[in-house]
């Protein structure tokens, strides 16, 4: 034998050790291909007088929303395109780590038409029948269908009163009146300007830092009955910044939600909700006036002091380091930003984040997608300071932006997975867990879709591919999980509040009904219970307001909890 | 001639003689107001006297240099950390003013530039880009009209705070060769040191890192007190380039005080 070929065995042999080493610590595995959910997103162009400079600034669209629409015990995600005559997918979960698109048979695939881009989903139970509906946010007219049944769904957006021309980004559903319906808060990022045909060349942002020309947000009501009815002014939510996230939380804990919006190109704001179907903007006291560019906004726990946390994913790189915001909840209705001193500051131009536990040890962990335009090797960077400095120039002018072509801006920038290191910082472990691709990540929808106790996660890229991962953790740390049903409260009890002890420790999560950019992750509470699996009691406390507590938990399984069945508190 | 005629030549020669001391008189003694009422907090008397000190004497780098700090002191009173943009708009256009009544004088274009400095970090990342730009082009007038050492050595190091994809670092390193050269012909000041420290860090952000490390230790052979030079000589790779953004971040407050120059002066 050839000892050069031994050698060599010898060589390859290592090498496939190595490899398998580094694969038995990686906890994520990617299985999109596998899966057959791999359909690519294709930004929309535009034809019109402003399309070569709208490419630049309309790379959005790529979304994931999560329910079990079929009630069959398995999550299913939504996926948008938003190309002329792309469909959207909607891929049912086979139960096998498998999916199959029913969209086109379910009837809500066709999203993208010339006069329609579609730019996010929301699943809510509109008309509380326990089946979760679907809402397609669009650069034109939403679409709302419901849910029937049977994979079935049917648009009743003009029955709704929901048909009106938005350029919808974002939306939430909770029921911030507390009468047992979601109500319905949509974001728009532009102003209701024809983005297909405009009528004037000033529809883009007046100021970089300042503007208040953009699509604001929109508060429909929800009668009960099937409609909606526009409550924006009314409830005090009148806003015309350029709307990128909603996100609500009840912040001070007195059972009613409260609202941050994270706008493009200008200040956030936050809303506290009075109480009587009325929210005060309460920005100074609680976050004071910031000049960033807020992308995304997620809450969450993350130092188990029972009051939860927000954070919003801002620009950060070379050319502007604004940082993004970890701002902890300080019990008074007022935040401080500890993004720096936490390590979550910078992940370069953030779009999507998402709290979840991903190795169960009882910490919200946080996944952070990034990127703008991944493109040719020049920057565009250049082109736009050259803009921003000219005299006098007007900014809401779209015709004095420059094209983008085929350069970049912040583009081939690495994902970020923070483990959450007892609340006190949080340490990047993507490129351990292979979870640090560089494509334009927008959404990400968290969810367990095996049922294995371990959360599996879905990103929605922008122009490409989206990626799901397998969460594959060998640890042995234990969980529950939660479904609930409100009966006096909105059934799918969005806002429930559900404080989890074991261990001497209290743990509080909640039903959020579609926090974070372009994604929506399940609505079961997913608590990570550690080498723990004994659980002392749950508290929730419903959004009806009401707090029952429940004993004897099975920890590592699915739990079903009705409102009305525990021991009131 | 007459004894009336020469004490009328001679009231003229002491006159004329005593015209400067006259002349710089109100500008120092308002400056000196200004300075106490600054040591006692009171920022409003304090500003107004170190303006009169400027509009009486408006090249002198002094008067305008401690008028800028005594609104940053006030500013950052008011509003803790960096203060809030809207602060330094009376103070900017103080200098637009007098740098327009006074078009000869470099050191207010310079002054006026620094104005815009000052407002860097109390304003959006944008905006600091449009502030950081303007005080650039004042920074080139006062070039224009006078290449002293301040005026090319603050141009110089400006550019340096640019992102490597504005590719200004390199305009930045002729700023500041510059200055170097001015240094070199002159008796040694403390202040020289500066150029040590930002010309190699010009070197550095151009990725001449050999010539960094030349300017950092001829500058510590100059200077072997200094902490800057010795921090920098002492990393290398990823610990320097943390270290050098941390240095450049435009988001830090920049120090404009230029006391050190004109106490030396």
């Amino acid at each position: 034998m050839n000892p050069l070929r031994i050698v060599a065995g010898f060589a390859i042999v290592g090498v496939a050790a190595l490899a398998a080493a580094a694969n038995s610590d990686r906890w994520f595995e990617d299985v999109t291909v596998k899966a057959g959910i791999n359909a690519k997103h294709s930004n929309r162009v535009f034809h019109n007088p402003y399309a070569q400079i709208m490419a630049g600034y309309t790379a959005l669209g790529a979304s994931a929303t999560v329910a079990d629409y079929d009630g069959d015990g398995f999550d299913d995600v939504y996926v948008t395109d938003s190309k002329e005559g792309g469909k959207n997918h909607l891929y049912h979960n086979n139960g096998d780590f498998t999916f199959t698109d029913v969209a086109e048979k379910a009837g809500v695939a066709n999203g993208n038409d010339e006069n329609n881009a579609t730019a996010d989903a929301l699943w809510f139970d509109y008309n509380n029948d326990g089946k979760p509906d679907l809402l397609v946010l669009r650069f034109g007219h939403n679409q709302l269908f419901e849910n029937l049944g049977h994979g079935k769904f049917k648009e009743v957006t003009k029955a709704a009163g929901l048909d009106r021309y938005m350029n919808a980004i974002t939306a939430v559903a909770f029921d911030y009146d507390r009468d047992g319906k979601l109500d319905l808060f949509i974001g728009s990022y532009f102003q209701p300007v024809n983005l297909f045909n405009p009528d004037t060349p000033r529809f883009f942002p007046e100021s970089f830092e300042t503007a208040n020309n953009g699509g604001g947000v929109t508060v429909f009501h929800n009668n009960g009955n099937g409609t909606f009815t526009d409550v924006t002014e009314k409830v005090g939510l009148k806003t015309s910044g350029w709307t990128l996230d909603l996100g609500h939380a009840d912040a001070d804990n007195d059972g009613f939600d409260d609202l941050y919006v994270a706008c493009d190109f200008g200040t956030d704001r936050f809303f506290h909700n009075n109480g009587n179907g009325t929210f005060t903007d309460i920005t100074e006291k609680a976050i004071g006036f910031d000049t960033k560019k807020g992308m995304n906004v997620d809450w969450a726990d993350y130092d188990n002091d029972g009051f939860l946390d927000i954070y919003v994913t801002n620009i950060t790189d070379d050319y502007m380091r604004e940082g993004n915001f970890l701002w902890h909840n300080n019990g008074n209705l007022t935040f401080s930003d500890v993004s720096r001193e936490t390590g979550t500051s910078e992940t370069g131009w953030g779009w999507g984040a998402k709290f979840f536990d991903y190795d169960n040890d009882g910490w919200m962990d946080l996944y952070v997608v990034n990127g703008w335009v991944s493109a040719g090797k020049d920057s565009y960077v250049p082109d736009i300071f050259e803009m921003v400095t000219r005299p006098g120039i007007d900014f809401a002018d779209a015709r004095n932006w420059p094209p983008m072509g085929n350069k970049s801006l912040s583009g081939y920038e690495k994902k970020r997975l923070f483990h959450n290191e007892k609340g006190q910082i949080f340490k990047d472990e993507a490129a351990r867990h292979g979870v640090d691709s560089i494509k334009d990540g927008r959404g990400i929808a968290v969810a367990d879709f095996d049922n294995d106790g371990k959360l599996d996660l879905f990103v929605a890229n922008a122009n490409s591919e989206p990626y799901l991962y397998r969460n594959t953790m060998p640890n042995g740390n234990h969980w529950v999980a939660f479904a609930l049903e409100g009966t006096k409260s909105n059934r799918t009890a969005v806002g429930a509040q559900v404080r989890l002890t074991a261990a001497g420790m209290t743990r509080l999560q909640f039903i959020n009904g579609g926090n974070s950019f372009a994604g929506q992750s399940s609505s079961r509470v997913h608590f990570g219970l550690g080498d723990t699996a004994k659980i002392d009691q749950i508290e929730v406390r419903w959004p009806a307001g009401e707090k029952e507590v429940f004993t004897n938990i099975t920890a590592d399984k699915l739990n079903k909890i009705v409102e009305g069945s525990g021991k009131k508190k | 001639m007459s004894y009336r005629t020469l004490s009328i030549l001679a009231a003229l020669f002491v006159s004329s003689a005593f015209i400067p001391t006259m002349l710089a008189g109100p500008a120092d003694d308002a400056f000196d107001q200004g300075q106490q009422a600054l040591a006692a907090k009171d920022y409003t008397t304090a500003i107004a006297k170190l303006q009169q000190a400027v509009q009486l004497d408006p090249d002198s780098l002094r008067n305008s240099s401690q008028l800028r700090q005594a609104v940053l002191r006030q500013t950052i009173a008011a509003h803790p950390k960096e203060g809030s943009t809207a602060d330094f708009d009376a103070e900017i256009a103080f200098f637009q003013k007098a740098a327009a009544d006074h078009p000869m004088s470099s050191n207010i274009l310079l002054n006026y530039g620094f104005a815009y400095v000052d407002k860097i970090p109390a304003a959006g990342s944008i905006t600091q880009v449009i502030l950081a730009n303007t005080a650039l082009t004042q920074f080139g007038k006062s070039i224009e009209l006078k290449p002293t050492w301040i005026a090319l050595y603050t141009r110089g190091n400006s550019y340096l705070y640019w992102p490597r994809v504005f590719a200004r670092a390199s305009l930045g390193v002729a700023d500041l060769e510059k200055a170097y050269a001015m240094q070199k012909s002159e008796p040694k000041k403390s202040y020289h040191v500066r150029v040590y420290i930002s010309l190699g860090d010009g070197y550095w952000k151009t990725d001449n890192i050999e010539k960094a490390r030349s300017m950092w230790q001829e500058g510590l052979q100059a200077f072997p007190d200094s902490q800057p030079l010795k921090d920098r000589l002492s990393k290398q790779g990823d610990d320097l380039k943390t270290y050098i953004d941390n240095v450049l971040d435009p988001n830090k407050r920049v120090d404009t005080d230029l006391k050190e120059l004109w106490m030396q002066s």
